[in-house]
């Protein structure tokens, strides 16, 4: 590890790790991140710029690093990781991104030298032809080499949401937060802490700003205080999580790396989101400093100040130990001062103010340990192969110096860090005392504490914190700052450089991210594109994964320039969530894979599983969807075989799925008179009805079976999957509309197992079951129903059938129901009872004609469409959709009409979904529209009739009964002639 | 009763209740009814919760109770009380006896644990002891009963083994 350490770091753990990277180990300290691990080794060379392709380096030591992205191979090959944040741990696997062959000689840096034509804008006016270009060579040729690193394989991630409900959430454990927590421990106040680092401490072990608080040096008061948090009954710490949302109301969304430095165990989750709803919500998430724009800008050796700085006192390496610094603001002396504690000198200070602006405490330091200082000067570039070897400095009298310097450390000022704010929706302005952007008026419950509220002097933390926490009545902190530099901060407005070299390869980059130079910038609003809004789509800037975070306010000084305007009239770009990326495996926790939908199961399910039923997805219901006999069956066969066997002996469905509804009280009569279409007045007690529910819009809703227990007590059955719809639309009408009726509904859904067994031995099965019951058609008429009891519960069998043979309904109690479905089986054995599935009671209902609601109709579709003209009670005054029925539009004769298809060819199948047509000679290619009639709901082979039987949505299908029609076959070329009837 | 988890400072134990589901309008007719049959008041308060050592007794919504029965009965039973109920007009009971499924959870970190599967604001401020909610867990519609330092969850059961996966999925992560 040739890098020089700061041994007095007291967050990196001396304990040796080995890392990986590009296939090459080295040398690490546990508690390193990628970055601090690489510089410890001495590595500039990271990884290739986006667009050009340009060797990038190291630029920052955070979450806003735009240039030190890697691929993390043994981590599900995850790619994009940020190598400033991510922490290393003994045999991580890392590579770099978007080179080939190799890290330092990459042929894509082709485009670096072709980078004249690729300016702002480049692509939408070069692909625009010729004709065809598009689809064949531009896209594929684009997205082979678009992105950074490469998607993850096979990758499967465990990840949970966590939620809590608190009274203050306070982000970020830097010295604000830790004075707002301070204050509010052991108070009645339900407080949770989140800090994105391992530590707590933020800018007191970031830096070397402050000396001492309450005469503590600042790791023994970071201790002491997390000591009192944990000790306290009321605040909780959450570290190594970074709140990446902030949305409404006071609803944030963090994201917890469980496995930060340590290797994944991938049966633990490894992230952990957590939704946070709070009271009140205090922003203490510091401040980012701001790169300038100069020749070259991106060479590696370039590195922000305070990340340099951060790198020593956090991670306790010493990147370069004679770095030039580059400022135009007073915070870069804390540097110059970690570097001489360390007996490490700076190459050069170059400070873009007037000797006379610069602080005189400054100027002496500088001076007392003999730095070569260069106040009133910029950098004009620098140079270097593969990293930066020289640095052009323009002095006072605009001549062009040139020094020897590895590093390069410039500040171009400190931004609050807003995202969060303005995500709250929290108003901003521009502060020209700080120049930057800072939080104004809040929308939500929002405070903000420290440098994230434009408060860079530590003097008057204490009073801002009481000040603005006053509010939660709560004892004043008093506390005694001491500071190694000056406390007020001062500033000079750069965000660009002069450049005097003229070539076409020297980019002074804005956006390292998507590689984006002023120059680009330049042109956009040459091109019209004076908006900022539109001139960060045009140029994508600030559009990467690191959002500008370190060069969009620069973007603005450099616009506002051009366009002759102040910052606060150019205005900033919108702050969207997340503030860092979120994996898709974080947001989706573990509603993935077999928890990706909740699973609804009938109590006869595994009986199912073990006679090997395939089941279908019926909303949340699992449903047999057919049963396989042996291996080799497949569902067409089972189910030929199923249909076969109920219509020759007798089958079973399990119809648990099926919504039931219990309806009550004294005017249950006219309420189900009003529900539904059909007319319950005249219909005796103890019978049943198919009954046909309307929305409003006189559309069929749901269907089912209506069971008369007396004029007050009713129990109707719904589909499967519109149970708790009907169920919602009842209760609605009976709050809303028809409050006078003195009714009462509850789902009874899962309360009662239902099976449908149907076929002509059906009564022969069912009456060796229940021995006690009269079957014959005259004790037992169609579509009537009987409760008996049964073991020690009560059962209720109607008769009624839904597919056209003798069957009955059976609804017992599911604490009965495995018992009950065996000992039909046992009956039923001498008879061919087989078990069918949902498929098979399609053909058999399709055979008989009968609808099912949701495939012939969609919502589109009133009775008389489907000649259920006969369902509608033509006598009752009311029910819901009769007055649309009446609507010119629905009484239409053209409107699509159900009529049963078949075949001309019997050999031909018709498939579901296909369009009718009238057309004869359908062309081989359509080129003109073809006049569409309507489509196939439903089609099916019939083992009884031996050819394909279906039903078809059709424009005045009535009056074409009889006539010959065509379908167009999926391929669209071919056509079947067919009949319907 | 089954114990699921007993880890991590969370216990959940299914158990086997019986439940009754009410509707009515809550006046004295209604109270009259109901006391004739169980020798306990309707809470009449909205989410309130009245137990005994036999019952759970809660008012889930203006004119819907639920009572769940901490022992199981003879269903017999059950279904002679819910036969005599219905005989009134102005009542509506429907048996839940076995459509539903039951979890005791309890423990020093239960609150932690199901915020894992519902953004559920467990607080004693907000969820008072003897208070019952509606919500979704593990996106699952479930009632919930505060008594003292555990809670009674139910939901419907077709959903039970997915519920009890999803829990014993969490624990270990």
């Amino acid at each position: 590890m040739p890098s020089i350490n700061n041994h007095n770091c007291k967050y990196i753990r001396k304990e040796e790790i080995k890392i990986v990277f590009d296939g090459k180990s080295y040398s690490a300290f546990e508690g390193d991140t990628v970055a601090s691990a690489l510089i410890r080794n001495n590595i500039k060379l990271i990884g290739r710029s986006f667009k050009y392709h340009r060797p990038r380096g190291i630029y920052t030591c955070g979450i806003e690093e735009p240039n030190a992205l890697v691929q993390i191979l043994n981590e599900h090959n995850e790619p994009n990781t940020r190598a400033t944040i991510k922490r290393a741990y003994d045999g991580i696997n890392i590579c770099s991104q978007n080179r080939w062959p190799s890290l330092s000689f990459d042929i894509g840096s082709i485009n670096n030298l072709l980078s004249p034509i690729f300016s702002a804008g480049f692509y939408y006016k070069t692909f625009m032809g010729p004709k065809g270009f598009w689809k064949k060579i531009y896209e594929p040729l684009i997205r082979r080499t678009a992105g950074l690193g490469k998607p993850p394989k096979n990758f499967r991630s465990k990840s949970i949401h966590q939620n809590h409900n608190i009274d203050i959430l306070i982000v970020g454990g830097g010295l604000s937060g830790l004075m707002a927590a301070r204050k509010l421990v052991d108070t009645d106040n339900q407080v949770l802490l989140v800090e994105q680092d391992s530590f707590l401490g933020g800018i007191l072990k970031n830096s070397n700003k402050v000396k001492k608080i309450d005469g503590k040096n600042t790791f023994e008061w970071v201790k002491e205080t997390e000591e009192l948090i944990l000790k306290s009954n009321n605040i909780k710490i959450l570290k190594n999580t970074l709140v990446t949302t902030y949305n409404f109301t006071n609803h944030l969304i963090a994201l917890e790396d469980k496995f930060a430095g340590k290797k994944i165990n991938i049966n633990k989750s490894e992230l952990v989101l957590h939704k946070i709803r709070t009271t009140h919500t205090i922003l203490a998430n510091g401040h980012i400093e701001r790169f300038i724009s100069f020749r070259n800008n991106d060479l590696p050796g370039v590195m922000l100040a305070s990340s340099f700085e951060k790198y020593i006192e956090r991670y306790g390496v010493v990147p370069d130990e004679k770095p030039a610094i580059f400022t135009n603001n007073s915070s870069t002396i804390s540097l110059v001062k970690s570097l001489i504690n360390l007996n490490c000198k700076p190459c050069a200070y170059i400070d873009s103010r007037k000797k006379e602006d610069i602080e005189d405490e400054t100027k002496e330091y500088l001076i007392k340990n003999d730095i070569p200082f260069y106040p009133e000067s910029e950098v004009e570039g620098c140079e270097g192969n593969k990293k930066v070897e020289k640095v052009f400095i323009r002095n006072s009298t605009n001549e062009i110096l040139s020094i020897n310097s590895s590093m390069l450390c410039p500040s171009g000022g400190l931004n609050p860090d807003i995202h969060l704010f303005t995500q709250s929706k929290g108003l901003v302005k521009w502060d020209e005392k700080i120049i930057s952007f800072k939080p104004d008026t809040a929308f939500q419950n929002t405070i903000t504490l420290g440098s994230v509220s434009g408060n860079y002097e530590f003097k008057n933390l204490c009073e801002e914190i009481n000040k603005k926490l006053s509010f939660l009545k709560v004892k004043d902190l008093n506390l005694k700052i001491e500071t190694n530099i000056r406390d007020d901060f001062s500033i000079e407005e750069l965000w660009e450089t002069k450049t005097n070299k003229i070539s076409k390869w020297a980019k002074s980059f804005i956006d390292l991210h998507n590689d984006v130079t002023t120059k680009d910038l330049k042109q956009a609003i040459n091109e019209g594109y004076d908006r900022i809004e539109h001139l960060k789509r045009y140029t994508t800037n600030s559009m990467g994964t690191d959002q500008g975070k370190i060069s969009s306010i620069n973007s603005l000084g450099i616009v506002s320039k051009i366009l002759n305007k102040k910052i606060s009239e150019v205005g900033t770009t919108t702050y969207r969530p997340p503030y860092a990326p979120l994996s898709f495996a974080a947001i989706a926790g573990r509603s993935t894979y077999e928890y990706y939908d909740p699973e609804r199961k009938t109590p006869i399910h595994n009986w199912h599983i073990k006679n090997n039923a395939v089941f279908e997805d019926v909303g949340q219901w699992k449903r047999p969807w057919y049963f396989k006999k042996h291996e080799k069956e497949t569902m067409y066969e089972a189910v030929q075989r199923e249909s076969k066997q109920t219509r020759r002996s007798a089958g079973i469905l399990d119809g648990s799925t099926l919504g039931k509804i219990e309806i009550k009280g004294k005017d249950a009569l006219e309420f189900m008179n009003l529900m539904y279409t059909n007319a319950f007045t005249k219909m005796k007690p103890m019978t049943s009805r198919y009954a046909l529910m309307l929305g409003e819009d006189g559309m069929i809703m749901d269907d089912g079976i209506i069971c008369k227990i007396n004029d007050k007590h009713f129990i109707a059955t719904t589909t499967s999957s519109g149970a708790p719809k009907v169920l919602a639309h009842m209760e609605e009408f009976l709050q809303t509309e028809w409050p006078h009726l003195q009714v009462y509904i509850n789902s009874i859904t899962e309360q009662f197992t239902t099976f449908n067994i149907s076929g002509p031995k059906t009564r022969e099965i069912i009456s060796k079951v229940f021995t006690d019951i009269d079957f014959s058609n005259e004790n037992f008429p169609f579509m009537t129903f009987k409760t008996f009891n049964y073991k020690n519960t009560q059962a209720r069998i109607m008769r009624a059938s839904f597919t056209g043979e003798l069957g009955y309904e059976i609804y017992i109690s599911p604490q009965y129901a495995i018992e009950l479905w065996e000992l039909l089986f046992k009956h039923g054995k001498d008879f061919d009872l087989v078990p069918y599935g949902t498929e098979t009671m399609h053909l058999l209902r399709a055979e008989k004609g009968y609808v099912v609601i949701g495939q012939e109709t969609d919502g589109t579709v009133t009775p008389i469409d489907i000649n259920f003209n006969w369902m509608i009670g033509k006598k009752k005054k009311d029910f819901i959709g009769k007055r649309s029925l009446a609507r010119s539009d629905t009484a239409r004769e053209d409107r699509k009409q159900l009529v049963g298809v078949v075949p001309l060819d019997k050999s031909h199948f018709i498939e579901e979904g296909q369009h009718v047509v009238e057309c004869k000679n359908l062309p081989s290619k359509i080129k003109t529209p073809v006049e569409y009639l309507g489509h196939i709901s439903s089609s099916y082979h019939s083992p009884n009739l031996n050819h394909c039987i279906a039903m078809a949505m059709i424009k005045s299908g009535n009056k074409l009964m009889g006539k010959k029609l065509f379908v167009s076959t999926p391929k669209g070329t071919k056509k079947y002639s067919c009949k319907n009837s | 009763m089954t114990k699921l988890i007993s880890t991590h400072g969370v216990d959940i134990t299914q158990k086997n209740f019986q439940q009754i589901l009410i509707r009515g309008d809550g006046r004295e007719q209604f109270n009259q009814v109901i006391n004739k049959e169980i020798t306990l008041q309707p809470p009449s308060k909205n989410l309130e919760v009245k137990t005994n050592d036999k019952f759970i007794f809660a008012k889930n919504s203006f004119d819907q109770w639920t009572l769940v029965y901490l022992f199981e009965q003879d269903y017999k039973k059950i279904l002679k009380i819910i036969s005599n109920l219905n005989s009134n007009d102005k009542i509506l009971a429907s048996d839940y006896s076995y459509g539903q499924v039951y979890f005791e959870v309890s423990g020093k970190n239960k609150n932690e644990f199901l915020n894992k599967l519902t953004q559920f604001d467990f607080r004693e401020k907000k969820f008072p002891n003897f208070s019952m909610a509606q919500t979704l867990i593990a996106r699952i519609d479930c009632y919930i009963y505060k008594l003292n330092e555990k809670y009674i969850i139910t939901c419907n059961k077709s959903y039970e083994d997915y519920f009890k996966e999803r829990l014993m999925d969490l624990i270990n992560l």
